[in-house]
């Protein structure tokens, strides 16, 4: 499924997606009450929500008949990880040009 | 949530000594990665590592100089993404040469990250969480 492949970057990459996760983060809020901030068609909203589902940044829950939205931590947590990773990155590397440029002054 | 990478080392070396490690493409390649950089303002280039499927990026990363004062400063863009032209990560590195007592200190700042920053959810999630829970509470009380 091409939704699967979607990193969180791609997800928040979208306005309309991050309108959502903005609308969610005051409250949760059904799909249909969602869908009334948008002016775009049904189906359209329901491929959003389905992606941001998808990408773990939330949950829906069925309570009654209504379908509700919240956010959940893990698509959070991959754009984190993203940022752990080129911070350990960027110190490994900045310790091989210490050792290279030691190296250096000693020689001189 | 972090949305910036800082780094700071002291190197034993002045300024011009740490400038050439940064700015020459044989000395880059030394410590950071294969590369084909140009110290020309405006000029693009590329670091080339291994593809890093975890995170959804190709393995290389799409630069561009941004801002050259000798010695001082250098800023280059930093694009990323899984291939095939498609950028998902745009962001900025920017270091700087601060001349000290028998060395230099090296700033890094990785930043910019615009997704992210765009995107101000962060802040407003803790209060959120408190929120959607006391709703979800009272909907399955009900």
């Amino acid at each position: 499924m091409a939704q699967q492949t979607l990193d969180a970057f791609q997800v928040i990459a979208d306005p309309s997606r991050r309108e959502m996760l903005h609308l969610l983060s005051k409250k949760s809020l059904t799909i249909n009450s969602l869908a009334e901030n948008f002016d775009m068609s049904r189906p359209a909203v329901s491929k959003h929500i389905k992606i941001l589902n998808v990408a773990g940044f939330i949950t829906i829950q069925d309570i009654g008949r209504e379908r509700h939205c919240m956010l959940k931590q893990d698509g959070f947590n991959e754009l984190q990880e993203w940022i752990n990773f080129f911070d350990k990155f960027w110190l490994t590397k900045l310790k091989k040009l210490e050792m290279l440029l030691q190296q250096k002054s000693i020689k001189q | 949530m972090q949305k910036t990478i800082k780094h700071q080392f002291f190197f034993p070396n002045p300024p011009e000594a740490v400038w050439e490690y940064l700015t020459k493409a044989e000395l880059i390649e030394q410590w950071l990665m294969p590369n084909d950089f140009q110290l020309i303002l405006g000029y693009d280039f590329r670091f080339i590592v291994k593809p890093m499927p975890s995170l959804n990026l190709d393995g290389i990363a799409y630069c561009k100089i941004l801002e050259i004062v000798p010695f001082k400063k250098l800023t280059y863009s930093w694009k990323a993404g899984p291939g095939e032209g498609e950028i998902t990560v745009d962001s900025i590195v920017e270091w700087t040469f601060v001349p000290k007592d028998n060395g230099t200190e090296l700033q890094l700042v990785h930043s910019g990250f615009k997704e992210i920053e765009n995107f101000n959810v962060y802040t407003a999630m803790d209060n959120g969480w408190v929120k959607q829970v006391g709703i979800i509470t009272s909907l399955l009380n009900k």
